[in-house]
């Protein structure tokens, strides 16, 4: 019995340090040659950025049927030409994060994360602790084409900047301006024609064409199945909070604007009240807001929009045709934002929107930071850039005769959205394309043109100056919004539902106030405004 | 059958009418989702959130299978679940029985220390990371490995058997056997064994179903996606078409995927539990026998 459990062990052993020495080797024979030759090895400008080939470990969350980034013409290039190779270690996207969170607290570190999508705390406490080291020097000796964007851009400088003046993650950016108002408001022409009504200017003349639809039968089915106003209740392209507008003061999802420099809370002013009592007596009371609008769910409102006869009047989507189909879509056209009882007409602007800073970030356990940052500082050219966001030259762009990128037609079958997400990293990749470069160096995609012109002519006129920028906060700053906002603007969403459907604004809005004032809301408007007055500051420097 | 009737009591054929009643609802309540799922992967998703799919599919259309099965790794991912069952279940099974046995049996020195240790583990594991890092440390990341030994033997099956064993194998039994001379090792093939073919079905069954279902040790241990098992890469194909909340700079069609999401849902849950449905109905006698000794007599 005894000589048979040392046999077995003695077989256990003999695998591990198989398995192990197989393994071990690798990884350490590449590791010492590099650091040898690491020097002389270095090209400091142009390509290859290395002589000799150097392998980098990266891990980088992936869309979930792309290929492998080995398989991606765009690495596969980029390999050719710097010579570095990149061991990709790739996730899934939605597991990435969990993924992620693993390998930084069991100290499983990669040479750097890849469209890291590090968020501010990590940032800092990574940051501080050392995990991820600080970039602005690399930047300034191996960055220049990030360097240069830099200098140019001071607003992306600042806001990539962390609150102790280090720069731990790179920026992605697709400065496109698409975001600036998401709440496209869509009325049906063709029943408005037919009730003969004009396209409403004012919020009145909009009320008036709501109730004719629901009482005069417009799609003439003989039922009274029109549903003359959907929506979803604070949702991000599909909320009536671009008409608090007509009132004065246009709201967003955070409820927070910017007016001269100063944030303002919009859900305690005497506007948002306004509004409120006006969306509950002309429309709920009536019977125009959909009373699902509450409740729904993306995918049963775009139902709504298909139905077999057309029940939709108006709604409010960030395109058209998604909601009600193409065929259906020529009975429907935008609307500018609307004359307020007292004149006002005037459109939010997204809050947020700048670029992303945490699309790359070095570990300590990188033994050549400066051949990493080279490598990654390709991909700020703005060309290439493009080219990461979008997919290849050849593949999905072709150069035309000034230089610019421009669309190849799609493969059969195959939607853009998709078909980018298989040839390029995507959205999250390091990189900026800034506004200026599109149309000079690439051009949007068709469906964003058109949804660019859009946006200016209907909602650009008539758009708030300032919005509340993407703010690197201190993580006591974050340590505190985190316990105050998440449950606030719950409460605050929830109020805002009773108010326009069961009324009573002005009676219940003073024990309304001192709720907010309870969960915090001054404290919560302070840390925003210093965040604002920081980032302004740093601005100017 | 005539005497038979008039042997029920009038208040007896109420009881009949009511239990059948009863079970038919109950059963169409069970059975229904099952159905509802068949017929809405066939089901253009606009009807579905109409509420107009009901009891026959409405707008026929097989885009979802076509989108689930256009992508060769779900070949790939069926083969792997396919290995990572059957071996898993093999080693699972293998180091249950063998740590049950003995257990059983009333001779084992230091038993109740052996128990003890176990069952601690029951209690207190060492989490996430720490389990990570022994992996890592095992060279078993990324590897079949990692999926199908760490889990094997889990101490709640062990003593589902054991009580098996000591409940369904009588010490008169193995005294009889060794004074005709039979040894430990032949009296556990020959006679212990093909006894327990019901306690076996359940613990294949048990760990069939957990290999087949199991994602989240794949998405911890595995990078190479050629090694993900059928959940994960299904999972995938539904997560690559739901729509993200990064739409601010992504432009793209919002509701063509909602569309696609909607109809691969359905028919993902199809693909992924049809092996099971088909499994289940050959093991279930011995499930029902097999669990019920091991968990009542004690």
């Amino acid at each position: 019995m005894k000589s048979l459990f040392k046999g077995a062990g003695i077989v256990m052993l003999a695998g591990a340090f198989a398995v192990s020495g197989c393994s071990g080797n690798g990884n350490g024979a590449n590791n010492q040659s590099g650091n040898q030759n690491q020097e002389a090895n270095f090209n400091q400008t142009g390509l290859p950025i290395v002589k000799e080939a150097v392998t980098l470990r990266m891990v980088s969350p992936k869309a979930a049927l792309a290929p492998e980034f080995p398989e991606m013409e765009i690495f596969k290039r980029l390999e050719k030409d710097t010579n570095v190779k990149i061991n990709w270690e790739n996730i899934p996207d939605t597991d990435y994060t969990e993924k992620k969170n693993l390998l930084l607290a069991s100290g499983d570190l990669p040479d750097a994360f890849y469209a890291a999508g590090f968020t501010d705390y990590e940032l800092i406490n990574y940051g501080k602790d050392g995990t991820i080291i600080p970039l602005e020097d690399l930047i300034d000796q191996y960055a220049p084409n990030l360097k240069a964007l830099l200098d140019r851009r001071p607003d992306i400088k600042s806001s990539i900047t962390a609150p102790d003046g280090h720069i731990y993650g790179l920026p992605s950016y697709e400065e496109n301006n698409l975001g600036t108002n998401p709440f496209f408001h869509v009325i049906n022409k063709a029943w408005l024609d037919k009730l003969g009504l004009k396209v409403p200017q004012t919020l009145d003349e909009y009320t008036e064409a709501l109730l004719a639809f629901k009482t005069q039968d417009p799609n003439g089915n003989g039922k009274q199945d029109e549903i003359p106003l959907s929506f979803m209740h604070m949702q991000w392209c599909m909320d009536i909070a671009g008409l608090f507008g007509a009132f004065g003061l246009p709201d967003n999802l955070e409820h927070r604007v910017v007016r001269d420099g100063k944030v303002i809370f919009t859900a305690t002013q005497p506007e948002y009240k306004e509004a409120l009592n006006y969306f509950h007596e002309k429309w709920y009371k009536q019977g125009l807001i959909d009373p699902e609008s509450f409740t729904q769910d993306a995918a049963q409102y775009l139902a709504k929009g298909k139905t077999t006869d057309e029940t939709l009047g108006s709604y409010i989507w960030w395109e058209v045709e998604e909601v009600v189909g193409t065929e259906r879509s020529k009975d429907y056209v935008l609307l500018s934002p609307l004359k307020g009882p007292k004149g006002d007409q005037i459109i939010g602007r997204a809050n947020g929107g700048g670029p992303g800073r945490g699309a790359f970030v070095i570990t300590k356990e990188n033994s050549n930071p400066e051949i990493t940052m080279r490598w990654i500082d390709q991909q700020y050219e703005p060309y290439m850039a493009a080219q990461i966001h979008w997919g290849p030259l050849d593949v999905v762009f072709k150069k035309d005769e000034n230089g610019k990128l421009v669309n190849l037609p799609l493969p059969e079958g195959a939607s853009a959205g998709e078909f980018r997400q298989k040839v390029a990293p995507g959205a999250g990749g390091p990189g900026v394309i800034t506004i200026q470069d599109l149309g000079k160096i690439v051009d949007l995609e068709p469906r964003a043109q058109q949804r660019a012109k859009d946006l200016e002519q209907y909602y650009d006129p008539y758009m708030e100056k300032e919005n509340y920028p993407n703010i690197f906060f201190e993580p006591e700053e974050l340590d505190k919004i985190n316990k105050i906002e998440p449950e606030l603007i719950k409460y605050v969403n929830t109020q805002r539902g009773r108010f326009i459907v069961d009324g009573g604004a002005d009676k219940g809005w003073d024990s309304y106030l001192k709720t907010l004032d309870k969960m915090g809301l001054n404290e919560l408007m302070e840390i925003y405004q210093t965040g604002l007055d920081r980032y302004n500051a740093n601005l100017k420097k | 059958m005539n005497q038979l009737l008039k042997r029920k009591s009038r208040g007896d054929i109420w009881f009949d009418i009511i239990n059948y009643f009863l079970l038919t609802v109950i059963m169409l309540l069970v059975l229904f989702p099952l159905y509802f799922v068949l017929i809405a992967s066939f089901s253009d998703p606009n009807y579905i959130y109409s509420g107009e799919v009901w009891l026959f599919p409405k707008g026929f259309t097989l885009d979802g299978y076509e989108r689930i099965f256009s992508d060769s790794s779900i070949w790939i991912g069926y083969a792997n679940s396919i290995i990572y069952a059957t071996l898993g279940t093999l080693i699972g099974v293998a180091v249950t029985v063998f740590a049950a046995y003995p257990l059983a049996r009333r001779e084992l020195a230091g038993k109740s220390v052996i128990m003890w240790f176990l069952l601690v583990t029951m209690f207190f594991s060492g989490g996430l990371i720490p389990t990570y890092l022994l992996i890592k440390d095992l060279h078993l990341l990324n590897t079949m490995w990692a999926l199908v030994i760490p889990g094997a033997g889990g101490v709640f099956n062990v003593i589902i058997v054991r009580t098996f064993f000591q409940s369904s194998i009588p010490d008169e039994m193995w005294e009889a056997a060794s004074i005709d001379g039979c040894s430990n090792t032949r009296f556990f093939w020959s006679i212990v064994l093909p006894l327990s073919k019901s306690i076996l079905a359940v613990m294949v069954l048990y760990h069939v179903v957990g290999f087949w279902n199991g994602f989240f040790d794949a998405l911890i241990y595995l990078n190479d996606e050629s090694k993900y098992p059928l959940q994960l890469v299904l999972r995938n194909i539904l997560v690559q078409n739901q729509v993200n909340s990064g739409m601010m700079i992504d432009v793209e069609s919002y509701a063509a995927k909602m569309r696609v999401t909607e109809l691969i849902k359905y028919g993902v849950i199809m693909v992924s539990s049809l092996p099971l449905l088909v499994l289940y109905p050959f093991l279930q006698k011995y499930f029902v026998k097999g669990v019920m000794i091991g968990s009542i007599k004690g």
